[in-house]
């Protein structure tokens, strides 16, 4: 178990597809409550979020042999995690997205005033009016302290983009939580 | 209520890695051959450069048909219209269109900017396409046995099948131009 712990993403993966499929029980482990997390916070459902997540581990299961060893696994995984979650951002477009009940856990780090009960509903309400292209990088830069260049390879977009719209969704939830405030 | 949402959560955790371990296990669910991804990568990049083929080859052909009855003063415009070869602009589009589509798909497109390369795509095929008519290699291809009929059929007026030959393709041209400059 200890050695377990010692492999990095992408030699637990090589394990997986070359000796012992049940070592796939440890990436789950590893990801499922920061996908769960990242998902949640992009569909604004506990339920959702959860088939997300599920429907994200069997896909990277699947497709895990196409997975190129020299890249990054967390990038890939939340790449897979992100295209299902707009799949059912789509499949459910009609629904209304908020849901109350969306908790902001540890990273937060916005102000440094967004760990308090009072700030996190104030706070969702100004994250259901930002737009999901703001939403995504700041969720994974916030939340899940991703870098620069990890959010870009899993967004696909130019680490300047990314730049951008981390720091145009800092500034719309400031003028939105302004507003909530007055 | 924290403390409720923590212990839900941990359960949701629980469930989902055995439920999917359960799955593997029963081979439910089972990884795909690593050829698989070989295989598709290389239909991938061949259907890639294949539809980017067509779409030279259609842009160049219009470009071509267009060259071929460029005079508005000898040939009225809602002749050229019904004489233009209007499936070739159709197929250089659908050529075009899966192109991106395959860009959009494989990992080419990963952590660039699509847009630009769909603008680079889409101007490369018109830059061929125009070399190929500016340096005159359509013309050697319609000398050539296999592109031949293609070609001269393009040059020709609709319902002039006295026009079937290479010579008289060549004059129904001249005189075409020398009305241009002419008038």
């Amino acid at each position: 178990m200890a050695e377990l712990n010692q492999l990095s993403d992408e030699q637990l993966v090589k394990q997986v597809y070359e000796k012992d499929k049940q070592l796939y029980a440890e990436i789950i482990k590893r990801y499922q409550i920061k996908l769960l997390r990242y998902a949640n916070y992009l569909v604004y459902d506990e339920d959702k979020a959860a088939d997300v997540v599920q429907q994200t581990f069997i896909k990277a299961y699947i497709n895990l042999k196409g997975f190129n060893l020299k890249k990054k696994f967390s990038s890939w995984i939340y790449r897979i995690a992100h295209n299902e979650a707009i799949s059912i951002l789509r499949k459910y477009k009609k629904e209304l997205p908020l849901d109350d009940k969306i908790e902001l856990i540890a990273a937060v780090n916005i102000e440094n005033a967004l760990i308090t009960e009072e700030f996190n509903d104030q706070l969702n309400q100004c994250l259901s009016k930002i737009p999901l292209i703001y939403k995504e990088p700041l969720s994974l830069s916030v939340l899940e302290e991703k870098s620069y260049e990890e959010i870009s390879e899993i967004l696909r977009l130019p680490i300047g983009t990314v730049g951008t719209r981390i720091n145009r969704a800092k500034n719309l939830l400031k003028k939105l939580c302004h507003k909530i405030k007055k | 209520m924290s403390q409720n949402k923590k212990i839900k959560n941990q359960s949701v955790d629980l469930d989902m890695e055995k439920s999917i371990m359960s799955q593997i296990n029963s081979e439910q669910i089972s990884m795909k051959p690593q050829w698989y991804f070989v295989v598709g990568s290389f239909l991938m990049m061949t259907g890639l450069i294949a539809l980017s083929i067509v779409s030279v080859f259609f842009t160049n052909i219009i470009l071509f048909s267009l060259r071929s009855n460029n005079c508005f003063n000898t040939i009225r415009l809602d002749m050229m219209i019904e004489s233009f070869p209007w499936w070739m602009p159709i197929l250089a589009i659908v050529g075009i269109m899966g192109g991106l589509l395959l860009l959009k798909k494989y990992d080419l497109s990963y952590k660039k900017n699509f847009i630009l390369i769909a603008f680079m795509f889409i101007v490369s095929i018109l830059v061929v396409a125009w070399f190929i008519d500016y340096s005159g290699l359509n013309e050697v291809w319609s000398r050539r046995v296999p592109m031949r009929r293609f070609y001269q059929h393009l040059k020709m007026e609709p319902g002039n099948s006295k026009l079937d030959f290479e010579p008289m393709a060549n004059n129904f041209r001249k005189i075409q131009y020398s009305n241009c400059y002419v008038n």
